[in-house]
């Protein structure tokens, strides 16, 4: 399954402005961009936890919504069931794509990760956790909170791993061009060369 | 090579449950403390046994973050002893914990199920720590 084209041409331009160094020239300090993973472990290790964490959530906050639906005002009804089906489907995009962009080492697919989890997750467990008027209880604090500590601990390590592979990307990008180069100058050297030597090959060659 | 079986992400769950009870005994914990006090108490007593309990549980914190120390920098991840006597323990706690909550158990049987489940298996993680940084042995 991959991200319908427009999604991932208004992620690379994002990716482009917030994460690439514009204050470097050119790339200083890559040794040699082919070589080198820019798939984070750190980030990996909490996604894969994440994943066998979110069932338990799932199952603590809709046990604990059923026990007290019957207390909660209408209006509150209304906004907590709406805010889990939310969470559950951002979830599972946002897991899929920290995956995908994670080990593949695509950008695109990172950014979207990333924006996600900052800008759509984190928003509805903040309003999880700290809105009084939901009559919170002792387990769902419990698990919001884990649930919290997962969150932010991608967000920071997945904008350094974006930053890392969007500049690995612009410095192959960089390079490509002086191999460009090099493959033209090796071509009109060869030919000039073979030129002016194939007049003194060709009478060896007969006798 | 260790290898990711299933024991990695057990390992994991039951640490998580174990913590997620101690989380929840943090706002839970006026029952059990009533239920350790006589029928009419003083509120100096409430308070003494209050900060007992926290103590134990903060306590309780602090060993878990050893261990998930240990666990997430990979130390004994894949060290199949230490994550099945991990399992155990937390396994029993978790469900300890449970009826802790559920039947208004003492304060004073938190204690029990602390020493037995909340500082041997940091202990074993402090030991694990100590081979693989000071002994330089691989943990698998």
């Amino acid at each position: 399954m991959e991200l319908p084209n427009q999604v991932r041409q208004r992620l690379a331009n994002f990716s482009r402005t917030v994460f690439i160094d514009t204050n470097r020239t050119g790339p200083e300090f890559y040794g040699n961009p082919d070589n080198e993973i820019v798939s984070s472990l750190a980030l990996q290790i909490s996604l894969y936890f994440n994943i066998y964490f979110f069932p338990f959530w799932w199952v603590c906050n809709i046990i604990m919504l059923h026990l007290k639906y019957p207390i909660l005002p209408d209006y509150y009804k209304f906004i907590l069931v709406t805010v889990v089906i939310l969470i559950t489907l951002i979830e599972a995009i946002r897991l899929y794509l920290g995956y995908m962009g994670n080990l593949q080492e695509k950008v695109p697919e990172l950014a979207g990760f990333w924006l996600l989890t900052l800008l759509l997750q984190s928003p509805l467990i903040f309003f999880l956790l700290f809105n009084e008027g939901l009559t919170i209880q002792p387990l769902e604090r419990a698990v919001n909170i884990i649930f919290t500590f997962f969150l932010t601990f991608q967000i920071v390590v997945a904008f350094l791993a974006l930053k890392k592979m969007a500049n690995q990307l612009a410095a192959r990008f960089h390079l490509q061009d002086f191999d460009h180069f090099d493959r033209e100058k090796r071509k009109t050297h060869d030919s000039r060369f073979l030129s002016q030597h194939l007049e003194e090959f060709h009478p060896t060659a007969v006798e | 090579m260790g290898q990711v079986s299933g024991l990695v992400p057990s390992r994991f769950l039951t640490l998580l449950a174990h913590l997620v009870i101690v989380i929840t005994i943090f706002w839970t914990r006026d029952d059990n403390i009533r239920a350790s006090l006589p029928p009419s108490f003083t509120s100096d007593q409430y308070k003494k046994e209050d900060s007992e309990l926290v103590t134990a549980l903060s306590i309780t914190l602090g060993l878990f973050l050893i261990e998930l120390a240990g666990f997430f920098s990979g130390v004994s991840m894949f060290n199949n002893t230490q994550s099945l006597f991990s399992i155990a323990l937390h396994c029993c706690a978790a469900v300890s914990l449970a009826f802790f909550v559920f039947e208004s158990w003492e304060c004073s049987t938190y204690w029990y199920i602390f020493t037995f489940c909340s500082v041997l298996p940091a202990f074993t993680e402090v030991i694990m720590f100590i081979t693989v940084f000071v002994l330089k042995k691989k943990s698998f």
